[in-house]
């Protein structure tokens, strides 16, 4: 600690704190433009300018360093005179439109001119002329503005790690512009529009529609579109979302977003919205009141638990719903109506790579905070690139690299391309023999503690693969050595886990092979979630196997306050997989869907369909008519992600709240409408708000039995929520394949020659700007990414004689679809990817699935493809 | 008058290249050469786009572009160097461009006299090029060399010390 005194007032600040940082402590703002929280100090504008004693020159606050005993002075007549010049410098160019720019009234150049005066400039030269430019969906930007502070272009390089814009030209004539000098074209988080202090990039969404003082509320509130939970304040006027708002070092996401959070939020105001229920009549929904919806639902749901059994009820929870909602469901299924039949679709991945992780390592293994992925100093990822999936966690792993960590990617590296140590991208289906690989190297390394005999056991029983089995990889083998070497010094390393890795070859294999990796090198696991509450609906007990809390379904019963007792039904539920094979061969007669899309986002929609028209009863509560409301028998609608008060929990376990800011539609929380239903049903229980849900969340999940509704504001409350007995211990666990690898191209097999090499498959995108059906009704981000393509990479390209924008045939064993090919550097020989976004082309209408039958996940087949020029 | 070639503005023998796949080729050797005399892929771009503009007598967005995937600095930020530095070539300009100093030693020099010269026997201005596309002219601040104002490059040479009465002895070097 340094002692020294500003403005006569005796300061402590840290060694390494700035002038700036030490004023601030104690109340005393400098003025400053360039300097922003999260970006390092910059000293470009000299606002910031003190006196400090026994030194000459004035000098920058934001840059220099405290030292013990200075004098420090941040108003005096010297300094205002240099502050006053500083300004009126800026006025030279800035053309004073205040009455047209959207940023008046938050303008950090207007409050410092207001304050520190210089109205105008003494120079009699015009200024300079830069048009506007509006071409760009998201951001408009006016250069004219622009005072060079180059907090964006920092914030786009430093933080984002995009660096689309810099400062172009010299002198007067500097412009921040994106290289195409038009549109941005860049991954669009806005970050760069939240810190610049002027109106010179400013979003296009909601140009000239407000003035700042026209917010009439704000809400804090987390993002709804991915399992990282990045906080958000939603700035509203007349129950309309104005704009979003991130605040600097706020939230896990420390004020950064990505494009879905920061511009996708206007599918709330769709006019797609499901206004009223509806029952179908003859073949056709028609609207009919709540009451009537409601009585109906529960009419049926009675007469077919009498007629078969309540074993022939089903439920599919929803990952873009708060806890609050999946807790009633699930307490509806398996309280009221007496079914362990509930799942969701974070049974594809998430939810069984979680299971088998903690089977391994405990319960704590998954539970880690995202914040801290950037403090580590390696990252190993496969499965999936998770600057699209989760981008802003994606964005710690960027500047953990940039901090000087090792990142080594297994598989399509996509937004990690430029912050990659080694890219081990392996050909289709032998990713298994890289991983192989790593962790017979890292064994060799780092030897064996002891520590989990299960896992050391399997690990010894490993293969050493042989050459050929190597080079059919298509990944060099000293490429691998290297990266065993750097992976094996790691002191704090974090292993990044995406649904890829279990959605071809033997899933159970590779999460095994990851998770040997991360044992050997003891680091921290994070799973990546598309959707934002896959982890917290699987704490609320939507699977079929535990109750909330996680503990394993045991029939008895559970004693709540008030002497509500809750009684634990005793068949084994089924999963989602199984519940489409139970409508298909009778078993299963009704179910509830809440806010979830099955034909559109399982493989094999055919199938889906087909299971889905054999029920009884199909209720479907979302916000749109979606794929899966043309087979429904009632559709409720429900209340979009803005909408709602609640609880989410993110992907490293962190709850955090949903704060309801705008009510646009007519539809209802989703718990609320159960538990009505469940009321009818014979529910005693009655709630005044999602707090009083949550309170009995806390009465029967041990888990969450310790946490406090207080707690949870502001950065939220962390795993394992106060409570101590949730650290859980190693169990034994099942692999399948330990000794055989993926057989190698060109050898014969008993079905003849395998060449993957002359095959393609078609693989999932994950793209950066959607994530399902919720974006593809933004009509933002739909002007950035407005339909399918198809992507391959340059050599297959080559080989099918294919250019960009050719259109082409995709066939599978399962369909075809008609689509325009986009060439993609980073797409490996082998593969073609398509989304699943769009209603007309999408990637799950074009492939099949099986379930492994030891994670219980989804693996895909039928997905060779080919591709035939149009 | 005196004439001086900058040393370090020598062009390296790159080769004589016709189509655009050769000269590719040619700039990702090069390129690749440069990488190992620099600790940084940034403190490569300079040298990298000095090499593309000798291979393609200026620097397109395509050359940007090719110059971004080889030194792995971003397309944006290419670009701003290039904008940066006047003696980046960002359009295609004569076969032989003077770079005029007309900052204030060159200015009390008579380098204003020396820019109605290029006007009046050329219709030379800032920015343009002749008919012919023999000359372009582009107007310099500073360039370092005000104990010998006027001054002007041309090309990869320096002239110091120009005036009227030998500006056109010079020019009449460059064909
Ligand atoms: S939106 Fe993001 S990526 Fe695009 S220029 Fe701004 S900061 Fe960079
Ligand atoms: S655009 Fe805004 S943030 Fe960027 S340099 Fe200009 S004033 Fe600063
Ligand atoms: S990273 Fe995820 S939570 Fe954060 S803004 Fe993007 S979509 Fe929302
Ligand atoms: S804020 Fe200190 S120089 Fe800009
Ligand atoms: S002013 Fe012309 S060289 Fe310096």
């Amino acid at each position: 600690m340094v002692k020294l005194t500003i403005n006569e007032q005796e300061v402590e600040a840290g060694r390494d704190s700035t002038i700036l940082e030490a004023a601030k402590s104690v109340g005393i703002i400098i003025p400053t433009l360039c300097h922003t929280k999260g970006l390092e100090a910059y000293g470009g504008c000299r606002m910031c300018l003190v006196q400090i004693e026994r030194v000459p020159r004035l000098q920058t606050a934001c840059t220099t360093k405290v030292n013990e005993g200075m004098v420090v002075f941040t108003e005096t007549e010297e300094i205002n005179k240099a502050r006053r010049a500083v300004l009126e410098f800026l006025l030279i160019n800035h053309p004073l439109d205040c009455p047209v720019c959207d940023k008046a009234g938050e303008c950090l150049l207007q409050d410092h001119v207001a304050r520190y005066g210089a109205s105008e400039g003494r120079f009699a030269e015009g200024k300079r002329v830069h048009p506007e430019n509006v071409n760009d969906p998201f951001i408009v930007r006016n250069m004219q503005r622009c005072i060079l502070c180059a907090r964006c272009t920092r914030m786009c390089g430093e933080a984002q790690g995009a660096y689309a814009i810099s400062v172009t030209g010299r002198g007067a004539h500097s412009f921040v512009e994106p290289f195409s000098g038009d549109r941005y074209n860049c991954e669009y988080c806005g970050n760069c529009l939240t810190v610049c202090p002027v109106g010179a990039i400013m979003s296009r969404l909601h140009r000239h529609s407000y003035r700042p003082w026209y917010v009439e509320k704000e809400v804090e509130t987390v993002c709804g579109f991915c399992g990282v939970g990045c906080t958000t304040f939603l700035q509203m006027r007349a129950a309309t979302i104005i704009r979003t708002l991130p605040k600097l070092g706020t939230g896990v996401n420390k004020g950064l977003l990505c494009v879905r959070g920061r511009f996708g939020y206007d599918y709330v105001e769709s006019e797609g919205r499901l206004k009223t229920p509806m029952i179908r009549v003859n073949g056709v929904l028609e609207p009919v009141s709540w009451e009537k919806a409601l009585a109906y639902i529960t009419t049926r749901l009675k007469d077919i638990a009498k007629r078969h059994s309540p074993k022939a009820i089903a439920a599919i929870a929803s990952g873009m719903c708060s806890n609050e909602d999946n807790y009633m469901l699930q307490k509806l299924m398996r309280f009221v109506i007496g079914s362990n039949n509930i799942d969701s679709t974070a049974r594809l991945s998430y939810a069984p790579a979680k299971t088998y992780i903690e089977k391994i390592f405990g319960t704590a293994a998954t539970a880690n905070n995202i914040s801290d992925i950037e403090k580590s100093d390696g990252i190993f990822t496969a499965g999936g690139d998770p600057t699209a999936i989760n981008p802003v966690l994606g964005i710690q792993i960027r500047s953990a690299w940039r901090r000087g960590a090792k990142v080594v990617v297994s598989g399509q590296p996509g937004g990690l391309g430029n912050f990659i140590d080694y890219d081990l991208n392996s050909v289709p289906l032998h990713e298994e023999t890289v991983l192989n690989t790593i962790v017979i190297g890292l064994a060799e390394m780092k030897g064996y503690t002891g520590k989990n005999p299960y896992i050391e056991k399997k690990i010894k029983a490993l293969r050493v693969p042989c050459e050929p089995e190597l080079r059919a990889t298509g990944v060099l083998l000293e490429n691998m050595e290297e990266a065993i070497d750097d992976l094996s010094r790691l002191k704090n390393p974090v292993v990044v886990v995406g649904p890829a890795l279990l959605q071809s070859g033997i899933p159970s294999k590779n999460l095994f092979l990851v998770a040997a990796i991360a044992y050997l090198i003891d680091a921290r696991v994070y799973l990546l979630s598309k959707k934002p509450n896959y982890r917290g609906l699987i704490d609320m007990g939507c699977v079929p196997d535990s109750i909330p809390g996680g503990l394993p379904v045991r029939p008895g019963q559970i004693k709540l306050k008030k002497g509500v007792t809750l009684t634990v039904p005793s068949d084994k539920g089924m999963n989602l997989f199984e519940m489409i094979e139970g409508a298909l061969d009778g078993s299963l007669k009704a179910l509830y869907v809440m806010g979830e899309n099955p034909v559109f986002n399982l493989p094999d929609r055919e199938k889906t369909e087909k299971a889905l028209k054999a029920l009884e009863l199909l209720v479907v509560q979302d916000i749109f008519m979606t794929e899966t409301t043309r087979h429904a028998h009632v559709v409720i609608p429900a209340s979009a992600w803005s909408e709602k008060d609640g609880t989410m929990t993110n992907l490293g376990g962190r709850i955090q709240f949903l704060r309801k800011g705008a009510a646009v539609s007519t539809g209802r929380s989703e718990w609320r409408v159960i538990a009505d239903i469940a009321k009818a049903l014979g529910m005693n229980e009655t709630y005044s708000d999602s707090k009083e849900v949550w309170e009995e969340i806390t009465q029967i999940s041990v888990l969450h039995s310790a946490s406090e509704y207080e707690e949870i504001k502001g950065v939220g409350l962390m795993w394992p929520y106060g409570s101590v007995q949730f650290q859980g211990g190693a169990e034994d666990f099942e692999v399948e394949g330990l000794e055989i690898l993926p057989e190698v191209p060109g050898r014969k097999t008993s079905e003849g020659c395998v060449v993957p090499g002359n095959k393609l498959y078609l693989l999932p995108e994950r793209s950066l700007f959607h994530s399902g059906s919720t974006t593809r009704k933004s009509k933002a981000i739909l002007s950035v990414s407005p339909e399918p393509y198809l992507a391959i990479n340059t050599v297959e390209a080559g080989r099918l004689g294919l250019c960009n924008d050719d259109t082409v045939w995709v066939k599978t064993a399962r369909g075809a679809a008609v689509v325009t090919v986009k060439i993609v550097m980073d797409c490996p020989e082998g593969v073609v990817m398509l989304s699943n976004t769009f209603e007309k082309v999408n990637f799950n209408a074009l492939v099949g699935y099986a379930v492994d039958p030891v994670l219980k996940c989804m693996v895909l087949t039928d997905n060779e493809a080919h591709i035939e020029k149009l | 008058m005196d004439t001086m070639r900058c040393a370090a503005d020598t062009p390296a023998p790159l080769g004589a290249a016709k189509d655009g796949a050769s000269e590719s080729a040619m700039l990702k050797d090069k390129i690749k050469v440069l990488k190992k005399l620099y600790p940084h892929a940034r403190s490569v771009l300079l040298p990298a786009l000095y090499a593309a503009q000798q291979l393609y007598g200026w620097l397109s967005e395509d050359a940007l572009e090719e110059v971004s995937r080889l030194t792995g600095v971003s397309p944006a930020e290419v670009k701003g160097v290039v904008t940066f530095y006047s003696l980046f070539k960002t359009r295609p300009l004569g076969r032989n461009v003077i770079y005029l100093c007309t900052n204030v030693a060159c200015l009390i020099m008579g380098a204003d006299t020396l820019e109605d010269f290029l006007h009046n026997t050329y219709s030379l201005s800032n920015g343009e090029t002749t008919a012919d596309g023999r000359f372009s002219l582009v107007i310099m601040e500073c360039i370092g060399a005000c104990d010998k104002a006027p001054a002007m490059l041309v090309n990869d040479d320096c002239h110091f010390n120009i005036s009227m009465d030998n500006i056109r002895e010079i020019l009449d070097n460059y064909k």
